[in-house]
């Protein structure tokens, strides 16, 4: 309200109290209203007039005169350079990178000495070899090149800078035939070769010394010729061209992908294999699930290469498939505990490093293993020396084997006591005598179910193992 | 160019000149500043100096070079757009040039005093000069621009730039493939480094000119007249595709059929500035349509909305094997193998077509079509219409303000000693 009032110039009502405002600012606030009152708008003026001779208040015209009187700014005098402005002059120069000596003009202080035109430094040439009319004769005659064509060319590496892009563009064609750019290379770097044979050379950068032996630049125009043919093959081909090769690598990669599942399951297939020999596992179960995973008829592609790789996966499958039978004599455990990462070779490691882990041991192996430990009271983390290090992690390979052999047996054990309720269900009254070969418990007496149980875990804590 | 602390920067001037001659106007200003002093429409107008104005007699300036003494059959040459547009009985308006190159030296010289004395303000003798030139400029004229520099101007210092290669320097560039689209044509040039591969180099007669006859043929198909507009006195506000009432001017009579032409052509570019739009893909009446069009009025008072014609009317600029992508794909083709990728990885685009709204982003997406999918396509144009148009001219306002470039000019003493045959040596 005060805000509005004071916008319209009226004198409010709170003026006079006491506040905090006029405490502070009391008399000049008085002393505003003062002057503001003063000057009144004459009867009849119009507004717009009054204003361009007063505006609303008079703190708002700009002094006249500059009325700063205090000394605030005058102390701390706004200094922006320190230094007096330095003259500059056009002044003529020689640039020592000119062979003419001509003399141009530019801006510099005239309090610089004159030095050496600093862009000079920047002249930088390339050097080119030289003959004289007897060396080529001696060493660079060739059939396909005439002396003429030959100075032309090292005279166009000079001005182009070895640039042969550019070489090739500026050939003078009407007085030399025209070449290849692999030509003009070739002749020219076969004329840095066979000259820095015979002489010392000013040039170097077809030679390189590698210790304290000559090494000089062979150019294969052959090898080049080829590059840029394939080279041009490869930009020019057609969009289809390049939608095809797209699709065959994507194909590519879905294959690959297959194959990795594949070899995935089979690998998983191959574990429980060997587990299921030892721990005579009934396989027959588990694998056709398998197959029937894995064949997830290739759906995308028509491709023959895909049904191809199929057959061969096929072939792979059933061979696993028939590989209980054999190993049914020989149990070879083909997995074994944990696979410790190598030594690393390069960098400086510490020992305990090789005693960790591997991180494809999952938590739940890892309590177990830890509790199998405790049980035989060792050392979750010996002191790893070589020979602690070494048994350790055999110790616990073998633990973990142990522990995965104990989860098979039992999980055996559960399918055949459920068979042998099934069984018994179907046909009530009759039991189903379990030969003692394959009652391979420890103790020789079957353990009721919940106890298995729990030894186990459930059957899907199984699952998630393997 | 040397800092207080021993740095060295990249410039230093020398007070040099760079002109730029084309076509559609000539450009021409001191080196190391951002855009051209001048930029004059590249005819001259010839006439009797019969008919002058009283005031401009007064002050006889560089505007009006005379030649000839005698009062009967004296000529003046009238230069720029201020003596230029003036109707005058009897002025022929000539060009100078002639495929990309200076062909009519008599009125280039009237051309570079006016230059000198109007424009510069300075004797020709303390300034180093650089021209730009056409890639397929002779060496004749080459030689020619030299001795009359040397020789009639006394230029300390001469020096013969490609356009191309300073429209890539323009844009940050050393190696680009530079596509310029001025008024007589449209090319593809590569630059390697610096240098223009001259036997790669490719071009069309399609360009502001083509399509400024192009916008003439459409109105005159749409029955819109094309008034000149030194012949209004006044018009009337009218409503839009009303009739035009307009009262005309008295002209003078024996107005030469060439300037009225040229006359009429800049108010046909004038059109084509302020109307032409290219589409982002080849033209399609459907999606034309939906675009809001344009105001235009023309100089009777006539005035409407023109809005897929605008689209219409830049197609010309795209036909199959005249278009600036064909011509890109073909010069990067001729082009080694190996300096393919970076050509195509920055494709520069110059000239004053080259500013047309749309133009840029059309060619980019076209190119896209046509470069083979292994290269990374990358297509650069200034953002500002003008600074594509004076491309050339401020890469040789670069150019010729880099410190290290000093050491390339050829100087009046090595033209005295060498004569005009180390152009070709010295200016690649
Ligand atoms: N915004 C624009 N839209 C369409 N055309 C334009 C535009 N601006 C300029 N032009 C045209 O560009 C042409 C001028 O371009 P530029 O100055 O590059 O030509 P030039 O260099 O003088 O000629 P040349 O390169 O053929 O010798 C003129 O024809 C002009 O009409
Ligand atoms: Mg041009």
């Amino acid at each position: 309200m005060a805000d509005i009032l004071d916008i319209l110039d009226i004198e409010h009502p709170g003026a006079g109290e006491i506040s905090r405002d006029s405490i502070i600012h009391g008399d000049k606030i008085k002393k505003k209203y003062i002057t503001a009152k003063s000057v009144k708008r004459p009867e009849g003026m119009h507004r717009e007039v009054f204003a361009l001779l007063y505006n609303d208040s008079n703190k708002d015209l700009p002094p006249l005169l500059p009325t700063d009187s205090g000394k605030a700014y005058k102390q701390t005098k706004a200094k922006l350079g320190m230094r007096k402005a330095r003259k500059w002059t056009w002044a003529p120069f020689n640039n020592p990178a000119r062979k003419d000596n001509a003399v141009f003009h530019h801006w510099k202080r005239a309090s610089d000495e004159a030095k050496e035109y600093p862009f000079a430094q920047f002249n930088k040439q390339v050097s080119i070899p030289s003959y004289t009319e007897s060396e080529y004769n001696q060493y660079l005659k060739s059939e396909d090149w005439s002396q003429a064509e030959t100075d032309h060319l090292m005279d166009m590496c000079q001005r182009f800078d070895l640039r042969f892009i550019v070489i090739h563009d500026r050939w003078d064609r009407a007085a030399f035939r025209d070449r290849s750019i692999e030509d003009l290379k070739e002749r020219y770097y076969g004329i840095c070769a066979t000259l820095s044979k015979v002489k010392t050379n000013p040039w170097s950068n077809t030679v390189t010394t590698v210790n304290g032996e000559k090494r000089i630049y062979h150019y294969d125009a052959e090898h080049e010729k080829k590059r840029k043919e394939q080279l041009k093959r490869l930009f020019d081909r057609t969009q289809d061209q390049i939608d095809e090769e797209q699709m065959l690598l994507t194909e590519l990669k879905k294959i690959e992908a297959r194959k990795r599942e594949r070899e995935r399951k089979t690998q998983d297939l191959q574990k429980l294999i060997s587990r299921a020999d030892s721990g005579n596992m009934p396989v027959t179960n588990t694998v056709p699930n398998n197959t029937e995973a894995t064949h997830t008829p290739s759906n995308v592609s028509t491709n023959n290469i895909v049904r191809r790789h199929d057959r061969k996966l096929h072939k792979k499958k059933l061979s696993t498939q028939q590989r209980p039978v054999r190993t049914m004599e020989t149990v070879t455990v083909e997995w074994s505990g944990i696979k410790f990462p190598e030594a690393r070779s390069t960098g400086v490691w510490l020992r305990s490093q090789r005693m960790k882990l591997p991180p494809g041991v999952g938590q739940r192996k890892t309590k177990a293993i830890e509790q199998e430990l405790r049980l035989m009271n060792i050392d979750i983390a010996p002191t790893p020396t070589e020979a602690i290090c070494k048994h350790f992690n055999e110790l616990r390979s073998d633990l973990a084997l142990a522990l995965d052999l104990k989860n098979a047996l039992a999980a055996c054990e559960f399918d055949l006591q459920a068979l042998r309720h099934q069984y018994e269900a179907l046909n009530p009254g009759k039991t189903l005598p379990i030969p003692a070969s394959l009652c391979n418990t420890t103790d020789g007496e079957t353990k009721p179910m919940g106890e298995i149980i729990d030894v186990v875990g459930s059957p899907s804590a199984l699952n998630s193992t393997i | 160019m040397s800092g207080p602390n021993g740095m060295l920067y990249g410039g230093d001037e020398i007070g040099a000149l760079v002109f730029d001659p084309g076509h559609h106007s000539l450009r021409v200003g001191y080196a190391q500043e951002d855009t051209p002093k001048a930029d004059i429409p590249a005819v001259v107008g010839v006439g009797p100096a019969t008919h002058i104005p009283d005031a401009e007699e007064k002050v006889p300036d560089g505007n009006i070079t005379q030649s000839g003494t005698k009062a009967g059959n004296e000529l003046r040459h009238y230069i720029d757009v201020t003596e230029l547009h003036v109707p005058r009985p009897g002025m022929e308006v000539q060009t100078y040039m002639k495929d990309g190159q200076v062909d009519n030296w008599d009125l280039f010289e009237k051309m570079l005093d006016y230059c000198y004395a109007k424009v510069i303000r300075s004797p020709s003798e303390h300034h180093p000069a650089l021209f730009t030139e056409a890639v397929w400029t002779t060496r004749p004229a080459r030689e020619k621009l030299a001795e009359l520099l040397f020789e009639k101007y006394q230029a300390p210092a001469f020096f013969l730039v490609k356009n191309a290669v300073l429209a890539a320097f323009a844009n940050g560039k050393s190696t680009a493939l530079v596509v310029d689209a001025g008024a007589s044509q449209t090319s593809a040039v590569p630059v390697i480094d610096g240098y223009a591969l001259v036997s790669a180099a490719v071009r069309s007669p399609v360009g502001g000119d083509h399509l400024a006859a192009q916008a003439k043929t459409m109105l005159t198909n749409m029955h819109i007249q094309m008034l000149p507009i030194y012949s209004i006195q006044s018009k009337e506000v009218i409503r839009e595709r009303e009739r035009a009432r307009y009262t005309l001017k008295t002209l003078p009579a024996g107005l030469t059929h060439s300037w009225q032409q040229y006359m009429l052509k800049r108010q046909y570019e004038d059109f084509c500035h302020c109307v032409a739009q290219v589409s982002e893909s080849a033209y399609d009446e459907r999606t034309a349509v939906l675009v809001p069009g344009v105001h235009y009025e023309f100089p009777g008072g006539y005035h409407q909305d023109f809005g897929p014609e605008r689209f219409k009317l830049t197609e010309c600029l795209f036909e199959q094997t005249l278009g600036a992508p064909h011509l890109v794909t073909s010069a990067v083709s001729a082009c080694d193998a190996d300096a393919r990728v970076a050509l195509w990885g920055s494709i520069v685009m110059c000239g004053g077509v080259a500013g047309a709204s749309g133009w840029a982003e059309r060619v980019g997406r076209e190119l896209a079509n046509r470069a083979p999918s292994s290269h990374r396509l990358k297509t650069h144009a200034p953002p500002a219409p003008l600074e594509r148009r004076f491309a050339a001219w401020i890469g040789g306002s670069i150019l010729a303000s880099i410190g290290s470039f000093q050491q390339m000019w050829i100087s009046s003493q090595e033209y005295d000693e060498g004569g005009k045959g180390q152009l070709e040596r010295k200016c690649p």
